[in-house]
């Protein structure tokens, strides 16, 4: 009966925790990255707020949060208004070229944490 | 949005609706929250239909137990129709273009015939069938076939995210 649960067990972490690593999907969370500098467009809509930021090297995407989570967490549209500099803390998408999921977000030296 | 996206999808993804389910700050929130409760009505009406097939609940007449719960399981099923379409609409040509969600349509098309075939075999079975008798083996198989399929729907549609 012990080894049982304990297979139960087993059986319920081991995919929670597979799950839990890959945490945003897929995003490469082993390999943060920074993408810095003027927001370009700005969809903000559901599922998620969506820039394009172009930053030194070339335009990256930069997908945010739920616009609900956005405006509770302090980024309504005017916070992430095109024009405006940016700083995205994040992780590359292994799917999308030049695509990038933000943890977080620093305009005018306002943070905001979007996970 | 995915550039070779076929013209339809691209089409329904920039309609006025999909446009105001992404825009609106309630619409794809409450599509999401409206699918897992579908999802809720819709399985668990499967799994007692699925069970009585099986064997369980023999005190009572199979289609007692199987019929209204077959009617509420197909209730369940429109109503996750309904707000997936809406989830789909929002961002048809990627989740169009996602393999897990290429592997849930099948699997949502074969759980479909799988129904519609064992309301057709099962109906003389179900209609002579008195609590405490065994059903015919087809039922048994039907119905392992269902919850297999209709299980492997739901990791599938969750796991769209992770693709």
């Amino acid at each position: 009966m012990h080894k049982m649960l304990a297979l139960i067990g087993l059986g319920l972490a081991v995919p929670t925790a597979v799950l839990a690593h890959h945490g945003w999907g897929s995003y490469d969370a082993a390999h943060p990255i920074t993408v810095a500098g003027a927001i370009e467009t700005l969809k903000y809509e559901n599922p998620h707020a969506l820039i394009t930021v172009k930053a030194p090297d070339k335009v990256w995407t930069v997908t945010l949060a739920p616009t609900s989570r956005m405006r509770s967490r302090g980024a309504p549209p005017e916070f992430v208004a095109v024009g405006k500099v940016v700083s995205a803390y994040g992780y590359p998408s292994t799917v999308e070229k030049d695509e990038m999921r933000a943890e977080r977000i620093t305009i005018d030296g306002k943070t905001v944490e979007l996970r | 949005m995915l550039h070779d996206a076929p013209q339809f999808l691209v089409a329904l993804e920039q309609s006025a609706l999909a446009s105001a389910i992404r825009q609106s700050s309630w619409a794809y929130m409450t599509a999401n929250v409206g699918h897992i409760l579908a999802l809720m009505v819709f399985v668990s009406a499967v799994v007692v239909m699925d069970a009585r097939l099986l064997g369980a609940f023999a005190a009572a007449p199979p289609a007692s137990v199987v019929r209204p719960a077959r009617r509420l399981a197909a209730l369940g099923l429109v109503l996750m129709a309904a707000t997936g379409s809406m989830l789909f609409a929002a961002e048809a040509t990627h989740v169009a273009g996602n393999p897990v969600f290429q592997i849930k349509a099948v699997l949502i098309v074969l759980g479909i015939l799988n129904a519609l075939l064992a309301g057709r075999l099962l109906r003389e079975a179900l209609d002579e069938t008195h609590a405490f008798e065994p059903l015919p083996t087809a039922a048994k198989v039907c119905a392992v076939l269902s919850l297999t399929i209709w299980f492997a729907t739901a990791a599938c549609g969750r796991l769209i995210a992770y693709f």
